[in-house]
């Protein structure tokens, strides 16, 4: 055992570059498999670290309107709280949690605190631990609240904080709480988010209107506990027709309809939230498993091309061993023994590359932690430690890389060997199995740098192409609430702006750019049979001016004509019509052409219903038609958009600039915000940061796949590097003989560059249409998409073959330059 | 055809000076046929090597064809050495992964030649020295009799006015040994000029002319009646 170790060792020493190559190679595909297996599991866990996690779930909504797309939401009507938990007997518990922002003020500035109103039994359904107090009394009435501790320490500098008072709130609506309770800070892995909870008070039902209490209102989330063995499968099963009869018909416009019939409910296990198909109205941002999945899949390729590197090298290194393993034959050895030695050094080996890969991987997670933004942790013990896939990646990857390379070599026949002038080893398929292997390799790294330009020019492509409107020198300011309406305030706000150095135009809306959440209106036309699903902006008269949408045909809302202004009631919701004629509209072009009204023009004058805001329906007469705006992300197709002069409805301030300092613009808003709405936190963004963010995801995305893609290259450069060395050294008489024959130094290193750059060509059949495929299946999620051009293919084609004959020049010009008396006289 | 004066080769290393070639003047005719012989390290084949230009001299003068090559570079060396020398070596030198027909051909993939002359060239060298029966057959499955008059038939195929045959049957048995040196013989009264360098005395016969070297200089030239 120790002669074998001793003999494994020498052998790893003896050839160091081939060994550096293999270790080198090894350790880099088992980080990058560790790393992603942290990130992994990381992505699995949230949520599992809940007490009970198993019998929690989020009740569901999926909402399949006409004209829309099918939105899968992670919130679900109003009143599902009341009525679910009657229905469903195995529901032990049921909570709403209806989740915003609150502001409170520190050292006289005023700031946001995510919060949440929930049920009391929000703390039997998720029994989170308590610094301070318990769940029976950290919600004791509805001015009790709870913090995280980190919000205590925020705002207190202490977490003892237990029955101290805290203002939070706005306006009218600011008042004094008692804290009851202080919770641990919820870790990162967690699909919740909320620094308060408040109490859920029935009472405030009451006076809320209609739309507001009804199956319409998605604005929280329900989580229930069943009761242990209860079977969330047979309540699914159940729902629909449980939905049939709780929701009742509406009568909108005179027709029947149930918000039955275009939603679906559904339980779904906490665990599987975060990762889960419903994303709309999450509180954290969602996992991808498409993304997961093929991390992990081209992790396992990096792994696999370091474990071919290993083959490759090995059995090109035959030539050289042969003679060892037929002496070691002679003497006694049996096949199987050749073997366990043989495949001990490949062992012994990836156990180095392993070793390797951990201090990678220990030095690494911390930066991929901050980067992903989660929290990942190196532990090794147990099922969720490393130490048991590191042992198992380290045995495959020992086994895989060296049990071909031990069988081929156990078999040669000393007499063969030994007698041979030139070695046995060499014959025609082990050059083949190394060609092959070749192409593989670069095939995964022609395919992932195919994969890395197609993802990086789509991310420039959809942060450049034309949004209908004008993202640059526009600011979008949000929780403009106290500008709502036609108040005094915000015309004397308004002009303030406007006399900004630079500010040429300031509107409003209630849906602001890049936004997620979404107002649908039912809009009827005449003969038609079923009403059209179009998504409704509350706006002003500057509102697409300032956002600068082109007019197609007709005007722009304003305040000249009377019935331009949508004008309501009281609290019911009702539309109260102006006059006989209701009130006027601009439609853009996506929603002219879904209500079929013909060309932009022709749409001018006609006069659509909608269900504005409850049960009636209200006449809105077609005044102007702008062109379509991307509000959202490419992955969203075009929407369908119905503007309203609505200012009563709006939240967001646009700010149009041009020809100054943004900086100096910003800071001016600021200034005229805080003298304006002291109370609420200014929350001023460049629009175009705002939509680079809604792709960071994605950049992201590319980085990751370019660091993969620098990986492979980097290892089959290293397994081509190795190759090249074995090639040139064993066609060192070849090349003396044609030296001889009168080839010059280039075409020595044409000769070579070609052996490899051959497979390297051969590999882009196979990895093209793998690549386009792939390709084309994530271009297909956007609905503005770059054409799947050749420039990618062909560019990362080309870059592989410079990599290739990069790598293998060096060698080919040193073997080139040597004087061919030297290669033929020690044949 | 090439002429030698006061030429010396010198091999160094950071400690070591050794002569290999002293002060050595030879000519060579065109059509002549010369033998070298001498013990191990008498300097022979660094003689032949700096005859086909596979080695420079440390000094003195080498004409080759009336053109001074002493101080050449590689690759003009290179373009000299393939227009005009034929190599056979002791060990054949063929390349294990080509056929016959491709090792023959490899002599003339640098001399731009077009493939269907190249073709015509191959085959009638193969006949000439009696191996086209063998031309699809690897090295490794020919006997060395006939790999060395593939070793032959590719020295010839380029149309050298020179061949240069470093012991060419020193891996021969006496049979096959006796075949080469008649064809080599055969060649030379064609009009080819043939440097050898040889052990063998009764090989050395073949020439007209035999030159014995001992520490690097030549000791003795004797001239034989044709």
């Amino acid at each position: 055992m120790r002669l074998s170790f001793t003999i494994a060792l020498r052998a790893l020493t003896r050839n160091r570059a081939h060994t550096l190559i293999n270790i080198l190679g090894l350790a880099l595909g088992l980080t990058a498999c560790l790393l992603i297996l942290l990130y992994l599991r990381y992505e699995r866990s949230y949520d599992s670290w809940l007490p009970d996690s198993d019998r929690i779930y989020q009740v569901q909504a999926t909402w399949h309107e006409p004209g829309q797309p099918i939105t899968h939401a992670q919130t679900s009507p109003f009143p599902v709280r009341d009525t679910l938990a009657g229905g469903f007997p195995q529901i032990e518990s049921l909570s709403v949690m209806r989740n915003g922002q609150t502001v409170t003020t520190r050292d006289g500035e005023a700031i946001f605190i995510d919060s949440a109103i929930v049920d009391p039994a929000f703390f039997d359904i998720f029994r989170l631990p308590f610094v301070h107090g318990s769940a029976a009394g950290a919600l004791s009435d509805t001015n009790a609240i709870a913090l995280t501790e980190k919000e205590a320490i925020r705002h207190f500098g202490t977490s003892d904080v237990m029955g101290r008072t805290m203002s939070l709130g706005a306006g009218p609506g600011k008042r004094d709480y008692r804290i009851g309770g202080v919770l641990r800070d919820l870790p990162k892995n967690s699909s919740l988010r909320f620094g308060i909870l408040f109490r859920y008070d029935p009472a405030e039902a009451a006076g809320l209107p209609a739309s507001a209490i009804g199956w319409g209102n998605m604005s929280q989330q329900h989580y229930l506990k069943l009761r242990p063995g209860a079977d969330a499968h047979a309540i699914n099963a159940a729902l629909p027709a449980w939905e049939k009869r709780v929701v009742a018909p509406q009568m909108i416009g005179g027709r029947a309809a149930s918000q039955a019939d275009i939603m679906d409910l559904a339980l779904v296990p906490i665990t599987g939230v975060h990762l889960g198909v419903a994303q709309h109205g999450a509180l954290t941002p969602g996992g991808d498993p498409r993304a997961l999945a093929t991390f992990v899949v081209v992790a396992l390729l990096t792994l696999a091309m370091a474990v071919m590197n290993f083959v490759n090298l090995s059995t090109a290194r035959a030539t050289q061993r042969a003679r060892e393993v037929a002496l070691r034959k002679v003497l006694g050895a049996s096949r199987p023994r050749i073997v366990v030695q043989l495949i001990g050094e490949s062992l012994m080996l990836a156990a180095l590359a392993t070793l390797l890969a951990l201090a990678a991987v220990e030095l690494l997670t911390p930066w991929l932690g901050g980067r992903i933004g989660a929290d990942l942790e190196v532990t090794y013990p147990g099922i969720g430690g490393l130490l048991l896939p590191a042992i198992l990646l380290f045995v495959a990857s020992g086994l895989l890389g060296g049990l071909y390379p031990a069988l081929y070599l156990s078999r040669f026949r000393p007499a063969q060997v030994l007698r041979a002038n030139k070695s046995a080893a060499e014959t025609p398929g082990n050059g083949r199995l190394r060609t092959i292997l070749v192409v593989v390799q670069f095939a995964i790294a022609i395919g992932l740098i195919v994969c890395t330009c197609v993802i990086y020019s789509q991310t420039r492509h959809v942060a450049t192409v034309d949004p209908g409107y004008r993202r640059d020198g526009l600011i979008q300011i949000e929780s403009a609430w106290r500008f709502a309406g036609d108040s005094s305030e915000y015309e004397a706000a308004r002009r303030e702006l406007l006399a900004i150095p630079g500010v040429v135009a300031a509107g409003r809306t209630n849906l602001g750019l890049a936004a997620t959440n979404k107002n649908i209106l039912a809009v009827r036309t005449s003969g038609a049979a079923q009403d059209s699903a179009i998504g409704y902006y509350a706006v002003d008269a500057e509102y697409l001016r300032t956002i600068d949408v082109p007019l197609l045909a007709g005007r722009q809302l304003g305040d000249r004509y009377a019935r331009d202004r949508v004008v309501r009631a009281e609290a019911d919701g009702a539309v109260l019509q102006q006059g006989a004629g209701g009130f006027n509209v601009v439609l853009n072009r996506n929603a002219v052409t879904l209500l079929g009204l013909g060309a932009p023009q022709a749409a001018i004058g006609k006069t659509i219903k909608v269900g504005l805001d409850g049960e009636d329906m209200a006449d809105a007469t077609i005044v102007g038609v702008v062109e379509d705006t991307r509000i959202r992300t490419a992955r969203d197709a075009l929407e369908p958009i119905i503007y309203g002069y609505d200012p009563d409805r709006t939240s967001l301030v646009l700010v149009r600039y041009g020809g100054a300092d943004p900086a100096a613009v910003m800071a001016g808003i600021n200034r005229v915000w805080r003298r304006f709405e002291p109370e609420i936190p200014f929350q001023g963004h460049f629009v175009e940061a705002l939509v680079a963010e809604i792709y960071a995801a994605d950049r992201a995305r590319g980085a990751l796949f370019a660091a993969f893609a620098a990986i492979a290259v980097l290892i089959a450069c290293l397994g081509l590097f190795g190759l090249a060395a074995f090639t040139a050294e064993r066609r060192t008489k070849e090349i003396g003989i044609r030296k001889v024959l009168g080839a010059r130094i280039r075409d020595i290193v044409r000769l070579l560059t070609w052996q490899f750059s051959k497979p390297v060509v051969l590999a882009n059949l196979v990895a093209w249409p793998a690549a386009w495929w792939a390709m084309r299946d994530w271009l297909n999620d956007f609905d503005v998409r770059v054409a799947l051009t050749p420039g990618p293919f062909v560019l990362a084609g080309a870059l592989a073959l410079a990599i290739a004959v990069g790598t293998v020049a060096g060698h080919a010009i040193r073997v080139a330059r040597l004087n061919p008396i030297l290669a033929l006289r020690y044949e | 055809m090439l002429s030698m004066r006061e030429l010396s080769r010198v091999y160094r290393t950071d400690t070591i000076e050794t002569s290999a070639l002293s002060s050595i003047s030879l000519d060579i005719a065109d059509g002549e046929f010369v033998a070298i012989m001498g013990p191990s390290g008498c300097g022979k084949s660094t003689l032949l090597n700096i005859i086909g230009m596979l080695d420079s001299p440390s000094s003195g003068s080498y004409v080759f064809n009336g053109q001074e090559v002493a101080g050449l570079s590689e690759g003009k060396l290179a373009d000299v050495r393939k227009h005009n020398i034929g190599f056979i070596f002791q060990s054949f030198n063929l390349v294990d992964e080509l056929s016959v027909r491709e090792n023959i051909e490899l002599a003339l993939l640098y001399h731009d030649v077009a493939s269907t002359e190249r073709r015509r060239r191959v085959d009638e060298v193969m006949d000439k020295v009696g191996i086209a029966h063998r031309a699809k057959h690897r090295p490794s499955q020919l006997s060395g009799g006939q790999q060395q008059r593939v070793a032959v038939a590719r020295a010839l195929v380029g149309s050298p006015k020179l061949i240069l045959a470093d012991e060419p049957t020193g891996n021969l048995d006496t049979h096959h040994g006796e075949e080469v040196m008649r064809m080599l013989q055969q060649l030379n009264r064609e009009g080819s000029t043939i440097v050898m360098v040889t052990h063998s005395p009764s090989h050395a016969d073949y020439a007209g002319r035999v030159i014995n070297m001992l520490d690097g200089q030549i000791l003795i030239e004797q001239r034989r009646a044709a």
